[in-house]
């Protein structure tokens, strides 16, 4: 569904990644570990187009994306739900929400039925549905980031980038991250997932990556990079 | 007291052309955090246009091709000045390109018009009349009901519609926004195209009060430019405020000490505020991602 083909990116005159490459099979969750400064939020700022690869390939759906902008990236069906949540302070929750939507909304993508997966979304956070009407910028941190989720999802995507869906959260929160990624997992969404919980990442994943300053250093079904000696070590000792 | 409303109602008229033209400089700092410094020369160009224009067809069927031509005129604006610089990085490179530009206009509407200054016609009649004990010419109130229903007709599209929702988006998160698959540049492209509609609308509207001429945009830009600093850059009710105060601080000023004066107190405030809270009086520091 998603082929990242010997990739090279960086930031002006740093590479940070070195001919990386990763593949993400339809209805998968494969997942991207890797210490801080590996790596990992660049790799999804080079799929998604906010920044630019400067070598390398990146195939969505059969679909040529490398080097496109982030806007057409996402009516190719990619959802990234960044770093940090980044969600519109100013608006509403729903308009948050709808705003995910926005290709389809547009007609960029099939419409379908876009009031039904803003329902769906409030099924599976009834947090957000509580709070529908109020500005995303007084949310609490575990709010925002549920919405940031959410408003990846409400793209109907063919493949949904999640970048450390866990930062800074409580650890029932954190709990409550894994269950709605376990969730999506079940209705079949594809994902690349980068977590800092690696052993919980490893769990819901089917298959995964490890990225050591910017190269790929072993990858594998998850099951077996999790008894892994050399991954055990470096990461599933503690969060880091 | 007769006199003093009268100076109210020619007041707030006048602030409320420069409410609404700071709104136009508000609306594309929005969403690229760049002005445009030629944004007077887009007033002038509108009211010209409509002079031009108003003399072979209805007035009110001359309004719509004047902002339909703004708006053309404020996406090249963004195409030839803004954008480029913004590419290449250079932190300053629109404010002379938008002023260049802005001087270019400026030079083409002399050749096109001259350098008079032309008289415009009203479309309402010119009998002064009272409202609420003061006293205003209709064209007045055409301006301050114009100028409020612009800045109303685009807060509604920001709110209700969609792509509206794309724009304030774009203003408060780019990166995130293209994310969304909001074409971003598109975005500012547009928020140029509305701000300098707003201002050739604006010009229109002025254009019975002050005459039209190449010279006209020059003072009502930087005053305006004056309003959205005093006002904040990111709040709407701050222009109009902003305009309000400039508007009656001038016209009180020009009857009462000087007319050679009247531009001091505006000026005057613009320093305090600047002292003071260079946000702006209503300006807000905006809403950090946490
Ligand atoms: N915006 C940026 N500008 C310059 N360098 C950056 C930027 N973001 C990240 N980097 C650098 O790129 C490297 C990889 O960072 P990142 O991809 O964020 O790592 P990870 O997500 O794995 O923690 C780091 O050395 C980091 O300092
Ligand atoms: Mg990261």
């Amino acid at each position: 569904m998603l082929a990242i083909k010997e990739l090279y990116a960086g930031y002006g005159m740093v590479q940070v990644l070195h001919g990386i490459s990763i593949e993400v099979p339809q209805g998968k969750v494969v997942t991207l570990i890797g210490s801080n400064g590996a790596g990992k939020t660049t790799t999804m700022r080079a799929v998604s187009g906010m920044i630019k690869p400067s070598a390398g390939r990146i195939v969505l759906a059969g679909r040529d994306i490398t080097g496109k902008p982030s806007h057409k990236i996402a009516k190719a069906g990619l959802a990234h739900s960044p770093e940090g949540r980044r969600v519109f302070p100013t608006l509403s929750v729903t308009d948050n929400l709808r705003l995910g939507a926005y290709p389809r909304l547009t007609l960029g993508r099939p419409r379908g039925d876009v009031d039904g997966d803003l329902d769906k979304v409030f099924d599976l956070f009834p947090r957000l549905r509580e709070r529908r009407d109020q500005l995303a910028g007084t949310l609490s941190g575990g709010e925002q980031q549920m919405l940031a989720m959410g408003r990846a999802i409400m793209l109907n995507p063919e493949v949904l980038l999640l970048d450390e869906p866990s930062m800074g959260l409580a650890p029932l929160l954190v709990e409550e991250v894994f269950r709605i990624i376990r969730a999506l997992k079940e209705r079949g969404v594809t994902m690349l997932l980068v977590e800092q919980f690696a052993a919980a990442a490893l769990n819901v994943a089917d298959y995964g990556y490890v990225l050591e300053n910017g190269s790929i250093r072993c990858h594998g079904p998850a099951e077996k990079l999790k008894n892994d000696p050399a991954v055990r070590a470096a990461y599933l000792g503690q969060a880091h | 007291m007769d006199v003093l409303s009268q100076l109210l109602g020619s007041g707030v008229a006048v602030g409320m052309i420069y409410a609404v033209i700071a709104f136009g400089y508000q609306l594309t700092f929005a969403t690229s955090r760049t002005l445009n410094f030629g944004q007077g020369e887009a007033l002038m160009l509108g009211a010209l246009v409509g002079l031009s224009l108003v003399g072979h067809m209805n007035y009110w069927l001359m309004l719509p091709i004047v902002m339909l031509f703004g708006a053309v005129q404020g996406a090249v604006v963004e195409r030839v000045a803004v954008r480029p610089a913004i590419k290449s990085k250079s932190e300053f490179g629109w404010i002379m390109a938008t002023i260049a530009l802005g001087i270019i206009f400026k030079n083409v509407a002399e050749n096109i018009w001259g350098h008079d200054q032309l008289p415009f016609p009203s479309p309402v009649s010119q009998t002064p009349f009272t409202v609420l004990g003061v006293h205003m010419v209709p064209m007045q109130v055409m301006v301050i009901g114009g100028a409020l229903l612009m800045m109303l007709a685009v807060e509604l599209f920001n709110r209700r519609s969609i792509y509206g929702k794309a724009f304030v988006a774009t203003a408060s998160d780019l990166d995130a926004a293209g994310l969304m698959g909001i074409n971003t540049n598109l975005v500012i492209t547009f928020s140029y195209a509305l701000s300098s509609m707003t201002a050739a609308f604006a010009g229109v509207l002025v254009a019975p009060i002050t005459l039209a001429g190449a010279e006209m945009g020059a003072v009502l830009g930087l005053k305006a430019f004056a309003v959205a600093i005093i006002g904040g850059l990111n709040s709407g009710v701050g222009v109009i405020v902003g305009g309000l105060i400039l508007g009656i601080a001038e016209t009180t000023t020009a009857y009462y000490i000087s007319t050679g004066y009247k531009d001091v107190p505006g000026l005057v405030l613009l320093l305090l505020v600047l002292a003071v809270k260079p946000a702006g009086l209503f300006g807000k520091t905006v809403i950090k991602k946490v």
